[in-house]
């Protein structure tokens, strides 16, 4: 009798998937640039933020690396650095000083990954977890 | 440019972090300036390899130091610095600075932590899944700690743009060095450190955190040759009934799509369950059924009793002397059957 082909098991691939949270949580930011311009008055706020605010957010996430840089005659921006290689840049012109302290509070909480429309109500790796329906293990239908 | 030249290209651009040059004291080089009184301008060195001898930011070390929660164990930078040095980064640093002291690398580091993470990872496979067979076991501890995780763990903790490294072939004597090998012997150094600088429950506990907590997908791994065969042996050694497989319901039998539903039994017991488009396909599925639900009976987390639980609690390395903790050996299962057991990766036996 010829019994299905078994494939073999690769070593290079022998690998886990992440469960970040599970036990221990790695927060995905790892950098923050703040970028401001010292003339243009776009740029107000942002240096009333950075003079008064920036050294709290860095004292309260030691995990992320705060950065402050000059963008001469250009509005100012932030950038967050993610572990998975990306980066969001949001501008901060036209933002009063407590809008771009909950700028800040985006890009701390975010993961960095691509904001895509969730199209399924639930995304999961494993199957339910109440089974999957079967009609010939239902109960017969009595009268 | 060919597909290769083009993702090897692709590739260094990727892995080539920018460089931030506040830390550094000297920038930009004079090496890299246009030196006058030469018609031609002349560089000893190739931007693209100077960035790579920089050291990374001391802040985004500490940072790092911080993500992970060994802010406590890595007080200095110089620590992490040595933790994000591979040893082929050695060569590269003589060959463009000769005349500067050698940076400490991570290679004795990473080869204790290596050991303990595969310590830890056996005896927790071991504790939790008494029967699963040795090749499977084998396996698993590759899954959980082997090279592919531990590049993949660090680049979740952030350590892709601090590891200091530097790409070779491979030659007859010597394997290569890929950026997946640098960042693998970053979770391994740390391992060690945590060792060194506390204890082994310590170590034990960052490697339970970071890495026996991922999810691996045991099933995959378990590969029948012949399901009905095995199923015999291990009725045989447990001492039962020989199997017997019986239709439980049926479906379509003569239609495009027929469902059946075996069972297989052991006297009275049922072992496995399976269904299937044909007989023979059911019966196959309910013999892999019974044996996987051998293999993969897992002892419940707050039961397991690992080995490395004698060592005692409190800061020092395994030779301290202190009150052993407490160790129930669990009862001896019976040992595995030895059909299709020869301990290689599958292949047909001819």
């Amino acid at each position: 009798m010829r019994l299905p082909p078994v494939a073999p098991i690769v070593r290079a691939k022998l690998g886990s998937a992440p469960a970040n949270g599970h036990t221990t949580f790695l927060p995905q930011i790892r950098k923050l640039v703040v970028e401001y311009c010292d003339r243009w008055p776009s740029s107000d706020n942002t240096r009333t933020f950075l003079l008064n605010h920036i050294e709290d957010v860095a004292r309260q996430n030691p995990h992320v690396e705060v950065v402050v840089r000059q963008r001469s005659h250009k509005e100012p921006i932030i950038r967050g650095f993610y572990v998975n290689q990306r980066d969001k840049v949001v501008p901060l012109n036209g933002l009063e000083v407590t809008q771009i302290q909950k700028k800040i509070e985006l890009l701390l909480d975010s993961s960095g990954a691509k904001i895509k429309p969730l199209k399924k109500t639930v995304e999961s790796t494993t199957e339910a977890a109440r089974g999957i329906w079967s009609g010939l293990h239902a109960e017969r239908p009595t009268l | 440019m060919g597909h290769v030249h083009q993702r090897l290209a692709s590739t260094t651009a990727r892995l080539a972090s920018s460089l931030s040059t506040a830390h550094l004291s000297k920038f930009p080089p004079k090496d890299l300036l246009f030196v006058k009184g030469r018609e031609i301008p002349t560089a000893t060195i190739d931007p693209d390899t100077w960035a790579s001898l920089q050291p990374p930011p001391p802040t985004a070390l500490s940072a790092f130091a911080h993500r992970i929660g060994l802010s406590s164990v890595l007080t200095s930078t110089e620590v992490i610095q040595q933790v994000c040095t591979h040893p082929s980064f050695l060569q590269l640093f003589k060959q463009h600075t000769p005349h500067e002291r050698d940076p400490a690398t991570n290679g004795q580091l990473a080869a204790i932590g290596n050991s303990l993470m595969g310590l830890f990872a056996t005896e927790y496979v071991r504790a939790t899944y008494p029967y699963l067979p040795t090749r499977v076991m084998k396996a698993a501890v590759t899954a959980h700690v082997g090279p592919l995780p531990c590049a993949n763990v660090a680049q979740e903790m952030g350590a892709t743009p601090l590891i200091r490294w530097q790409r070779s072939r491979g030659t007859l004597l010597k394997s290569g060095v890929l950026h997946s090998d640098a960042l693998a012997s970053i979770p391994r150094a740390l391992t060690a450190l945590v060792y060194q600088q506390r204890s082994l429950p310590s170590a034990r506990q960052f490697v339970h955190s970071y890495f026996l907590s991922r999810e691996v997908d045991l099933r995959g791994m378990i590969k029948f040759l012949d399901p009905k065969k095995a199923l015999l042996e291990m009725v045989k050694k447990f001492q039962r009934e020989l199997p017997k497989s019986r239709l439980l319901k049926e479906t379509g039998r003569y239609s495009n799509s027929p469902v059946f539903v075996v069972g297989i039994f052991s006297g009275e017991d049922q072992l496995g369950e399976g269904f299937g488009s044909s007989l023979k396909m059911a019966e196959y599925r309910a013999a892999e059924d019974a044996l996987l639900r051998v293999y993969l009976t897992r002892i419940p987390p707050h039961l397991v009793q690992l080995p490395s639980q004698t060592f005692p609690v409190g800061v020092g390395d395994v030779y301290k002397k202190a009150q052993e903790g407490d160790y129930k050996p669990p009862d001896l299962v019976e040992s595995e059957i030895m059909y299709a057991s020869s301990g290689n990766s599958f292949t047909h036996s001819t």
